[in-house]
């Protein structure tokens, strides 16, 4: 499971992916570790962070003597930056486009690598309402990134995603990818819920629910999009230790996948409960009852549509106190369920640790402690990680994606400027999620002052309304 | 008009699946009688069917309510099946027999009433709470919740209100919390375990004393008269357990919680699990324990066989059923009883064997009948529970405390027999006065949790007459001071962090008021101290918003969606060890 699969090309990518493996046939990635032979790899590293509000969008540009290569990670928001025009999505696509623009006139975007299926992450591949994604898949990206829980061939049938039995066995691909839709479905049901008055949910939280369930949400039409892209060009579903895909398309670019592990990967780094394979199978079967619950319950008609009920506004006195708490109950309960399946879904996160030119780029999606587990079990990882230069802060700065076993490793941290000094670089919005009072707050205070105490620290966020990015470059 | 003190009514014996010859298996259960309001509402439970799903509040009305002293019928006893499961008054009857068969069970154990752990008399049981595959106590909204889900096979919902053996766990988690209210603190796997586990046994214990769930189980056809011997064997029980009962508990009830009755066949005796480290999860923790009692209780069902089996090796299957319900049923008051004997705070498995055994010596010095004890005792060490107690009277039993040293004799002639019965204050004199001879900590706070006299009736008809006290000792401390008391400070534990140490003891009176018992766990005893600082600051329990806040729901919740989410101290995020942090509070 969860190896790359390269898709023979469509016509149309042939010819460029002959070439570039012609490319590549001179400098083998593998043996170009992060010294590269002097002339064979890019010269040059631009890094474009877009604004897209709450979300993440970033543009690699790899400047070779005589080509340039563009890899997109992730193109997706939920929430529009302070202040912005309505069409703020699009004006990033055409940007993209432009940047992506040879000297033929002809836009070519490299790869696109769509960490994991969040909206947040990948809503701009959409191709309905304004058509983003078109103008994204108009740039035919040779190459899809994307981690092995959406690989097609993994995906349980429409029927054995609502049908995952309680059968036991070993930890299976298709009942966990099974549960990541259950998940989805579920996520409808709450978002549907958290607009339902008599939850007695306050604005906030209820925004939150709301916002939590959204982003959850299947985006069918970004990820067909994908799809299509990856089937015209190559597709690549990894799992960390796998190839990413790029080692044509990047000569003189290490690219290592750090994550997300696939099941065995788990397993191996649990050390309790490796032997319990009904854990995983309750986790499995529980996703599908709270699926079903979601869905087949229809909030406005009750159980018992034959029985006697109370008229809502006239609930006797005696009860009104247990009914109250009872609403709050449910309010919290679907809270916690929206935020389990948030993290589930993070989980699945690509992480690329780009090395090139003795400088290392770390984009680690949304990946939260779980994922990250697996990684830094490995001590040549933890060996790569020290040397860390650009850190794309993982999860728009919230509390549980940078793992402080992570953070210490970087050595690159300084407190005063320095040459080699550490870039971190987040892309977020305050306000949307978390709250202050409950220290989850996003970009989590104590994280951010941390950040910017040790490293070259810039947030999305602090873009001006005329600024669509923060531009980096780096000479290699 | 005579006043009936108990009424029979009509119940699912374990849920809807376990069903005879494509009926679902009902019994008669006998219940305390009252008259009931609408709900059906009475003096300990009421029942509220509120789905806060679908915002409906169904009128329940038990069917014919009993306005009189009259004996009420049991107006489901000729329904069908199908009209049971469509009926939210049978439901809601169901549930609420349940919940009072169990809180009767531990008030027919312990020989008095038992409080709910929150200030109210009455809980609130929601059958139809939510649209969602869990079941919870709750005790800040003074409440069990019950949900229900649509079945994923076929048509229909499953009822977490019509499970027995979901009932009358979180009845007992309820229970449980308000006769030990520290058990729920944060303080090692064991005593976090527990509280399932104790849950789990009373649900199982609970479920096989029904006559028609142990018949089910002999014989799932239900038409044998006789039966062969090699049925009855050890093996062969847990072996149509396994295929009669647990396979089916799971496969509808596997969305609201693990298998437990599946685990405590299939965890054999024989083994250290709790030195493997596998069994470091608090849920799989309690496994073993529950595993350790059903063990027990089919040990005793075996050996209780043996004198009806007929020279043919054939045995009465009305008296084998009828052997196993009651050996379940007296090992369920047992269980319960023990409870009693356990220390307030930081409760390990192995002093509630040594409770266990004590709560059954001081019931039945001889144990000739059944044999419980010696059972208890194999099978505990058996699954690597070795008692705390080595027992100067009887293996394993809690010794007679020590009335002092020669410095500090315990005195009793400052408090009164009288008042020691029921006044804290009272109580609290005597432990002050004799803060010496007990070896207390005379900088932690003290205080007396509860003070609870209680009637039984002993082995000679005679009653017995017992006060159980209980009293705890809390110090709050910096990191720092730990050495002072020689517990080690956890590595990496800042040491300024304030860090409160639990002490205290079930004491036991007798009737003529001298300590019979003083069981507990002490802030001097370093060893264990210093385990559960460890544990804590390993698991990341000193870490803001850990609250207690409706901890039994998520407990549930985690255990069944928490696959593959880092635990412990693996997670280290950025509000960990940030500031001075969660303690349990005194009071909520």
């Amino acid at each position: 499971m969860a190896k790359i699969q390269v898709k023979k090309s469509a016509v149309t990518a042939a010819k460029k992916v002959t070439a570039k493996k012609a490319a590549s046939k001179k400098t083998p990635a593998k043996k170009v570790a992060a010294k590269p032979a002097a002339g064979k790899g890019p010269v040059k590293l631009t890094l474009r962070a877009y604004n897209v509000g709450f979300g993440d969008c970033f543009l690699l540009t790899f400047e070779y003597p005589k080509f340039k290569r563009r890899i997109l990670i992730d193109y997706g928001s939920t929430a529009a930056p302070k202040n912005a025009d309505d069409d703020y999505m699009m004006a990033i696509a055409k940007d993209i486009e432009a940047q992506c623009t040879d000297a033929d006139g002809v836009a070519r975007l490299d790869a696109v690598v769509a960490t994991h299926r969040h909206r947040d992450h990948i809503s701009g591949f959409s191709t309905e309402g304004d058509n983003t994604g078109g103008v994204i898949a108009r740039m035919n990206p040779g190459l899809v990134i994307q981690p092995w829980t959406e690989d097609p061939e993994a995906q349980p049938k429409a029927d054995e995603a609502t049908a995952t039995t309680f059968t036991g066995g070993k930890p299976d691909a298709k009942a966990f990818i099974a549960s990541l839709h259950n998940m989805n479905r579920m996520a409808g049901a709450i978002a549907e819920a958290s607009r339902d008055e008599h939850l007695g949910l306050s604005t906030k939280m209820a925004s939150q629910m709301g916002f939590l369930g959204d982003n959850n949400l299947p985006n069918k039409s970004a990820v067909v999009n994908l799809m299509e892209m990856g089937k015209k060009g190559r597709a690549a579903y990894v799992n960390a230790g796998s190839k990413s895909g790029l080692e044509p398309v990047l000569p003189g670019v290490t690219v290592h996948v750090l994550g997300p592990p696939n099941l065995k990967q788990t397993q191996s780094i649990k050390k309790e409960k490796d032997r319990d394979a009904n854990e995983f199978w309750q986790f499995a079967a529980f996703w599908q009852f709270q699926a079903a619950a979601g869905e087949s319950v229809d909030l406005k008609v009750p159980l018992f549509p034959a029985a006697e009920a109370h008229e809502v506004h006239a609930i006797p006195a005696n009860v009104r106190w247990f009914v109250g708490r009872a609403q709050k109950i449910r309010g919290e309960q679907l809270m916690e369920l929206v935020r389990s399946l948030d993290t589930a879904m993070n989980n699945t996160s690509v992480i690329l640790l780009f090395q090139v030119g003795g400088k290392s780029f770390l984009f680690p999606g949304d990946a939260q402690i779980e994922n990250w587990q697996f990684a830094l079990s490995q001590e040549p990882v933890k060996e790569m990680l020290k040397s860390v230069d650009v850190y794309k802060v993982g999860h728009h700065g919230s509390l549980n994606a940078t793992p402080k076993s992570l953070w210490a490793l970087f050595e690159h941290k300084h407190e005063t400027p320095a040459p080699d000094r550490l870039t971190t670089v987040v892309s977020t919005k305050p306000g949307k999620h978390g709250s202050v009072q409950s220290h989850t707050e996003v970009p989590r205070s104590t994280l951010v002052a941390e950040l910017q105490k040790e490293s070259e620290y810039f947030s999305t966020q602090d873009l001006l309304k005329s600024q669509i990015c923060k531009e980096y470059e780096f000479e290699l | 008009m005579p006043y009936y003190p108990s009424r029979k009514i009509t119940i699912i014996a374990q849920d809807p699946s376990i069903q005879v010859g494509g009926k679902i298996v009902r019994t008669q259960i006998e219940i305390p009688n009252e008259e009931l309001e609408p709900g059906p509402r009475g003096y300990r439970v009421q029942v509220v069917d509120y789905d806060s799903t679908t915002n409906t509040l169904y009128k329940t009305v038990p069917r014919p309510p009993n306005h009189s002293d009259d004996l009420p019928a049991d107006p489901f006893a000729t329904m069908t099946d199908a009209q049971l499961l469509a009926s939210p008054d049978f439901h809601a009857m169901n549930v609420y027999a349940i919940v009072m068969r169990t809180l009767s069970r531990f008030e027919f154990a312990l020989g008095r009433r038992v409080a709910w752990s929150f200030q109210g008399h009455q809980i609130q049981v929601a059958p139809h709470a939510f649209a969602d595959a869990n079941a919870f106590y709750s005790p800040d909204d003074q409440a069990l919740m019950f949900g229900y889900f649509p079945k994923v096979k076929t048509k229909g919902y499953v009822f977490g209100c019509l499970a027995h053996d979901v009932i009358a766990h979180e009845t007992t988690h309820a229970l449980l919390d308000g006769l030990r209210e520290r058990f729920t603190d944060p303080s090692s796997p064991e005593q976090a375990g527990f509280h399932e586990g104790f849950a789990d046994i009373v649900a199982i214990l609970s479920v096989f004393s029904m006559r028609d769930v142990v018949a089910k189980v002999l014989d799932p056809t239900g038409r044998r008269v006789m039966m062969n011997a090699s049925n009855v064997t050890l093996k062969a029980l847990r072996e149509s357990i396994l295929t009669g009962l647990a396979e089916q508990f799971g496969e509808e009830l596997s969305g609201i919680r693990g298998n437990a009755l599946r685990r405590s066949v299939t965890l054999l005796p024989g083994q250290d699990y709790l030195h493997d480290p596998e069994f470091e999860e608090p849920h799989r923790r309690g496994e073993v324990l529950v595993a350790a009692i059903i063990n027990v209780f089919l040990e005793v069902w075996v050996a209780r066989m043996q004198p009806y089996i007929h020279p043919d090796k054939t045995l009465d299957r009305k008296r084998a059923v009828e052997e196993g319900a009651e050996v379940a049923d007296h090992l369920l008051t047992i269980c319960v009883r023990a409870i009693d004997y356990c220390p307030p705070t930081d409760l390990e498995f192995c002093d509630f064997a040594s409770a266990l055994l004590t709560s059954d010596w001081e019931m039945y010095p001889k144990d000739l009948k059944y044999r419980f004890r010696e059972q208890l005792y194999k099978s505990f060490n058996a699954y690597g529970i070795v008692p705390t107690s080595k027992g100067e009277r009887e293996p394993g039993t809690w010794d007679p405390p020590p009335q002092g040293d020669k410095d500090h004799r315990v005195v009793y002639d400052r408090t009164h027999f009288e008042e020691m019965k029921c006044d804290y204050d009272e109580v609290f004199r005597f432990i002050w006065e004799n803060r010496r001879a007990f070896k207390l900590s005379e900088e932690a706070y003290t205080r007396v949790q509860s003070v609870r006299p209680c009637v039984r009736v002993g082995d000679d008809g005679f009653t017995l007459r017992e006060t159980v006290v209980e009293y705890i000792q809390q110090l709050t401390i910096r990191a720092s001071e730990l050495k002072r008391l020689k517990i080690e400070k956890p590595e990496g534990m800042p040491k300024d962090l304030q860090v409160t140490l639990y002490g205290g003891n079930a004491m036991i009176f007798d009737q003529y008021g001298r300590l019979k018992y003083n069981v507990g766990n002490s802030i001097f005893n370093a060893e264990r101290q210093s385990r559960r600082m460890k544990y804590l600051w390993q698991y990341g329990f000193f870490k803001p918003g850990a609250s207690k806040m409706r901890r039994f729901a998520s407990m549930h919740r985690k255990r069944m969606s928490g696959w593959g989410q880092a635990g412990g101290a693996a997670v280290a995020d950025w509000t960990a060890h940030e500031e001075q942090v969660e303690q349990p509070q005194e009071c909520d």
